[in-house]
């Protein structure tokens, strides 16, 4: 508080004195012929003054605004970090809950198949396993994505167009991508793609992932276009293909953990492909994106840092 | 001799040891429960178990501290940890700290079953606990744990990491079949579609690095349409 006021004081200090002085001066307390000067000035030169001070208040008011809009947008990046924090917090303690109860469920699935006899019966048993075991392959995407998050991953160096190479031959293996066009589309000239530094493993399931994602929610018929290229220090991978496109409003999150589109509910699969895409890509310090148009189809972009020449 | 090898099972919640403990009943085992690590470590001086199957998350003293405990006293119990905590370090954690095995909840009962039958296999015919040796040598080769290095005729062998992790798997379960999937499983950590084929790149850097002839391997075999198997004999050096 005090110090508040001491700051106003030494700035209005000045001020004060030269009010002091000019009453002084008018009063004649001062007898100098030289100061007695009358202030004139033309019409012209007041306006010009108030149009400065109208310019300095206006430029004031805009630096004012800019300190507080900062201000709110850090608030609201510490609250959506938090909120991360929060799901993944949320998402790590239900999948530990959910081990225990999965694990005597099939151990009592186990006891009661050993009994069973019914045919009524069995039918109603393999689907309980059928229904137990797909929780229990949720459970272990959710914690994988949890131990991508949290781990360091290896450092070493990656031949991206070996990695596409094989993901493509493993996707041409199944039976839905006969009936698709795919293509892979990678640099040879005038030199192919830089090595990358990171865990072969990982990236292969985050690429195979975008790919087999491409292969689901296409039809027959559809296109998959597969392409890498080197930009400004980093390895640009897209995945396009000619599907039913994803709606504006479901685009953003598509990302997050156990998202499904209403569009997606025909089609197999958790829901956590992309979120565990996306953990890979952040842990090798690459960004993810994705473009899409209803009905015309959907490009999905990774960007990883290459690593650095001379390093390996 | 006993004749039928007795169980304890060290889990606290009930909903699993009233399932698993018939289940291991009927598959022809003797079987005692503990709800706590207090209660377990009181059992395996008690009677002893021919081996355990301890649940790491416990009240009071975890299965973790159990099993130093249990390695503190010189005890060559086997055991089986029942891992939680799905991180990659949990797992060499486990064997680091001397468990024989490992299974990662919620796992199949019949693949617990197995590991039990393998565990209680392996162990009278290698004396000294494999999973609890620093050193492992098969021929020429040895592998250090606690450096994860590995050296063939006294020079070392660079290998990466996960080549590394795959033959210290090997090593403790010598003359088990793997399947390609319960490798991925237990090196990797999870399934994924391109694994089997990481699978079978791993193996082909080991018998490269560490076969007299990678063409027709002595250590790594290929058990065909099943997966791989470590035929040569394992002892602690």
């Amino acid at each position: 508080m005090a110090r508040h006021l001491l700051r106003w004081t030494v700035a209005l200090l000045p001020v004060a004195v030269a009010a002091g002085l000019w009453t002084a001066i008018r009063g004649g307390l001062v007898a100098d012929r030289r100061l007695a000067v009358e202030a004139t000035a033309l019409r012209s030169d007041w306006l010009l003054a108030a149009g400065c001070l109208v310019s300095l208040l206006g430029g004031l008011a805009v630096v004012l605004v800019g300190v507080r809009d900062a201000r709110w947008r850090r608030r609201l990046d510490e609250q959506t970090t938090a909120g991360a924090l929060d799901r993944r917090l949320l998402l790590s303690r239900l999948d530990h809950e959910l081990k225990n109860p999965l694990t005597a469920m099939r151990a009592a699935l186990a006891n009661v198949s050993a009994t069973a006899t019914g045919s009524d019966q069995d039918a109603g048993l393999r689907s309980i396993e059928a229904q137990v075991l797909r929780l229990s392959r949720l459970t272990a995407d959710l914690r994988k994505i949890a131990d991508v998050e949290s781990s360091e991953v290896d450092r070493r160096p990656v031949d991206v167009t070996a990695l596409l190479e094989e993901a493509m031959e493993i996707v041409r293996e199944q039976p839905a991508a006969a009936e698709r066009a795919l293509s892979l589309d990678l640099p040879r000239a005038p030199w192919p793609l830089p090595q990358l530094r990171g865990d072969w493993e990982l990236l292969s399931l985050a690429l195979l992932n975008l790919v087999d994602n491409a292969l689901k929610y296409t039809a027959p018929g559809d296109r998959i276009e597969v392409r890498a290229r080197e930009t400004a220090g980093s390895v640009v991978v897209e995945v396009a293909d000619t599907g039913p496109g994803i709606p504006p409003e479901d685009l953003p999150h598509i990302w997050e953990e156990l998202y499904r589109s209403t569009r997606a509910r025909g089609v197999a699969g958790s829901g956590l492909g992309l979120a565990l895409v996306r953990a890979v890509v952040e842990q090798h310090g690459g960004t993810v994106a994705a473009e899409s148009r209803v009905g015309r189809g959907t490009v999905v972009r990774v960007q990883l840092p290459s690593g650095v020449a001379g390093e390996a | 001799m006993v004749a039928v090898p007795t169980i304890l099972l060290v889990d606290d919640e009930p909903a699993i040891t009233e399932n698993l403990a018939p289940l291991l009943r009927r598959a022809g085992f003797e079987v005692v429960v503990a709800q706590s690590g207090d209660e377990a470590l009181r059992r395996v001086r008690a009677i002893p178990p021919d081996l355990v199957v301890l649940d790491v998350l416990l009240p009071g003293m975890d299965g973790r501290a159990v099993l130093r405990q249990l390695r503190e006293e010189r005890r060559q119990v086997p055991i089986i940890l029942l891992t939680q905590v799905g991180e990659s370090g949990e797992r060499a954690m486990a064997l680091e700290e001397g468990a024989d095995d490992y299974l990662n909840k919620p796992f199949d009962p019949h693949e617990l079953v197995a590991r039990i039958r393998a565990v209680l296999r392996r162990r009278p015919t290698t004396g000294a606990s494999l999973a609890t040796a620093q050193r492992l040598r098969s021929g020429d080769v040895v592998l250090d744990r606690a450096s994860q290095r590995v050296f063939r005729n006294g020079s070392e062998v660079l290998l990466t990491p996960r080549a590394t992790v795959l033959l210290a798997y090997f090593m403790t379960h010598p003359d088990e079949v793997m399947t390609r999937e319960r490798l991925l499983e237990e090196v990797w950590g999870w399934a994924f579609p391109a694994g089997t084929r990481s699978v079978d790149t791993r193996v082909a850097e080991l018998r490269r690095a560490l076969e007299e002839n990678s063409g027709s391997p002595e250590l790594i075999t290929t058990v065909p349409g099943v997966g791989y198997r470590f035929t040569a004999r394992v002892e602690s050096a």
